[in-house]
């Protein structure tokens, strides 16, 4: 073998990685990313597992019956994180209470990021008049002060839509304006290439061109941008459901358990009550953020790692 | 520059009267009569109900209802509270300085640290020190408010007792005394604290880059040549050329410290403003959620016009373009 490419017979160049491969062994080679994502990874298992895993876990597995005999007992042996003022488990509540905070937020972030896409594509892909006027109303929208338009709204909406849908629809349509920024600008810059003007020159469709060709390219930053925005859009329902206008209350979710905590005595003298959703909420967004940031550092070609 | 200064105050105005009708067809889609608490709830007669509802004007055509509220609005009349049977303007009046003082307290705290830890990390990167500011900004930034304005109340007004848990002022003291004040700086530090903490952390991080951006230019390394002491190097040349973008951050501060205000016065069960509009959507006192809705929002907007001008102060660039 060594002996014949002395004679000049041509070694083929290996195939260099495509970015997506240079980007999935940088991340990997993240140690803070990936002790993240795993740490995120158990935290929507034992989530998604909540029915299965709180009868094991805890001797109350059920989320809503009030149990008079058992209420506010401290952390024990057999009540693993103790009882609320209701006599319901924690540990149970705060299984299931992921499953609300993390649904919120994704469902979130999936409309945000699909709103966003759409106008801050068409607006920098058509550019004139119809990405002035978008971009205006995108500016209207994030001129509004969003929690207060969004407790505003959800007094409104509340009764009519399912109480859970209305705090991710309110959410979701008030937080568009900065993804369909950062998109259009992307957009923009990307426009400018040959590749866009030789597909429009052949007749292809606005559509396709954008779906096709500028989206794949425009990609990358919509990924981190989803990754962040999931983080500080759990924020939001937590710091909702915690003012008492978010999940409705009969529904546990790490903001409404957070709520207790409103009580003096019970932040006083109860902190198993608060202090295990408010260690949920702080390292999920934590974990989420260090992926965010593990991710724009994996997909940006330019940095060395 | 004042050409700059008004074209954007102009700008400004439309976006006021959008907001206006957004905030006008929100209350009108509350559920009940939302626009006035002048209907007794005990009277229960549909004649008197059905006469006050034309006397108030709700049989109107919705832009005469309208342009009648806006009017009254922008001359002060925010109408009258359905839960305090006072007018809106009077109980806005009676929170609204504790909430502006809250406000200035957190500003004040936010720039001072910001300084402090920024010059710190800037001058001296990547060395214990940094790091631990830069922990410590990390934390600031990702810990939700409402979370670490919990746990500072746990730790310091329940376990250390350094400051009180509630309120803005104790009661016992005299109005006007100087233990009056005392108690309310008291009262204000840990909620301000709260409040600033993300302003803070994201203020000291852009300080930190900027002053080590700057300290590789060329005017820097002239001044060491020249034999410039490096304290009056950092404290003059650079510091000069880092605060310029910093200040113009105020703008976006105060759009921040509207949203920011309403958590921290419900953890802090801070009497202000943001109380005040929380306990009225509990208690469905519409007339008082609107006139501070929009307040808020021209809070915003306002914020955004001053963060646009003092850029236009700063650059020349964005002034004339």
């Amino acid at each position: 073998m060594t002996t014949n490419t002395a004679y000049g017979a041509v070694k083929r160049p290996e195939k260099s990685s495509s970015p997506w491969a240079i980007a999935r062994r940088k991340f990997l080679r993240n140690k803070l990313a990936m002790i993240s994502t795993v740490f995120l990874g158990i935290v929507i298992l034992l989530s998604l597992l909540a029915p299965v895993l709180a009868p094991y876990l805890s001797p109350i597995p059920d989320i809503t019956k009030v149990n008079i005999g058992k209420m506010s007992i401290p952390p024990n042996d057999e009540y693993l994180l103790g009882t609320d003022k209701s006599g319901r488990d924690v540990m149970t509540r705060l299984l299931y209470g992921g499953r609300i905070s993390l649904l919120v937020g994704a469902s979130a972030t999936a409309i945000v990021v699909i709103l966003g896409t759409i106008v801050g594509s068409v607006a920098g892909f058509f550019g004139g008049a119809v990405d002035s006027l978008l971009m205006r109303f995108t500016d209207f929208v994030l001129n509004f002060p969003f929690l207060v338009f969004v407790i505003v709204l959800n007094t409104i909406l509340y009764g009519i839509v399912d109480g859970l849908w209305v705090l991710i629809l309110v959410i979701g349509l008030l937080s568009w304006g900065g993804v369909a920024r950062i998109v259009r600008s992307k957009v923009l810059s990307e426009r400018e290439n040959e590749y866009v003007l030789a597909a429009i020159s052949i007749g292809t469709p606005p559509a396709k061109i954008i779906i096709k060709h500028l989206l794949p390219n425009v990609l990358s930053t919509i990924i981190v941008q989803a990754t962040l925005l999931f983080a500080s859009l759990i924020v939001a329902e937590t710091g909702l459901s915690y003012l008492g206008f978010g999940v409705p209350e009969e529904t546990p979710s790490w903001g409404n358990m957070l709520a207790f905590a409103n009580e003096p005595d019970v932040l006083q003298g109860k902190p198993w009550m608060w202090m295990p959703p408010a260690l949920a909420v702080t390292f999920t967004i934590l974990s989420i953020n260090f992926i965010g940031e593990g991710l724009k550092d994996a997909l940006n070609p330019k940095s060395q790692r | 520059m004042l050409k700059y200064a008004l074209r954007r105050i102009l700008g400004m105005i439309p976006m006021l009267i959008l907001v206006s009708i957004v905030v006008f067809f929100l209350a009108k889609a509350m559920p009940g009569d939302s626009l006035s608490g002048e209907i007794d709830p005990l009277n229960t007669n549909p004649e008197y109900i059905a006469e006050m509802r034309e006397k108030l004007g709700y049989n109107d055509p919705v832009y005469v209802q309208y342009t009648r509220w806006i009017t009254d609005f922008v001359q002060g009349d925010f109408g009258k509270s359905t839960r305090y049977k006072l007018p809106v303007s009077e109980l806005v009046a009676e929170k609204l300085p504790n909430t502006i003082f809250l406000a200035l307290t957190s500003l004040l705290i936010t720039y001072v640290l910001a300084f402090a830890m920024g010059m710190y990390s800037g001058r001296r990167p990547y060395t214990l020190g940094d790091n631990l500011i830069f922990g410590f900004n990390y934390a600031g930034i990702a810990i939700p408010s409402f979370v670490a304005g919990v746990f500072a109340i746990y730790f310091f007004a329940f376990k250390l007792n350094w400051f009180p848990f509630a309120g803005s002022v104790d009661i016992e003291v005299d109005k006007g005394t100087i233990e009056y004040w005392m108690s309310r700086i008291h009262h204000v530090m840990l909620p301000a604290f709260v409040l600033g903490m993300f302003s803070t952390a994201s203020y000291t991080q852009f300080l930190r880059n900027d002053l080590i951006e700057n300290s590789r230019k060329d005017f820097v390394r002239t001044a060491m040549a020249k034999g410039t002491p490096t304290g009056k190097i950092y404290n003059v040349h650079i510091l000069r050329n880092s605060i310029i973008p910093l200040v113009t951050f105020l703008g976006f501060d105060i759009a921040a410290l509207v949203g920011g205000a309403i958590i921290t016065e419900k953890i802090f069960t801070y009497p202000g403003i943001g109380l005040l509009f929380l306990d009225s959507v509990t208690s469905r006192d519409y007339p008082t959620v609107m006139a501070i809705t929009m307040m808020l929002s021209a809070m915003v907007l306002i914020g955004n016009l001053i963060a646009d001008i003092l850029y236009g102060i700063v650059d020349p660039r964005i002034r004339l373009g």
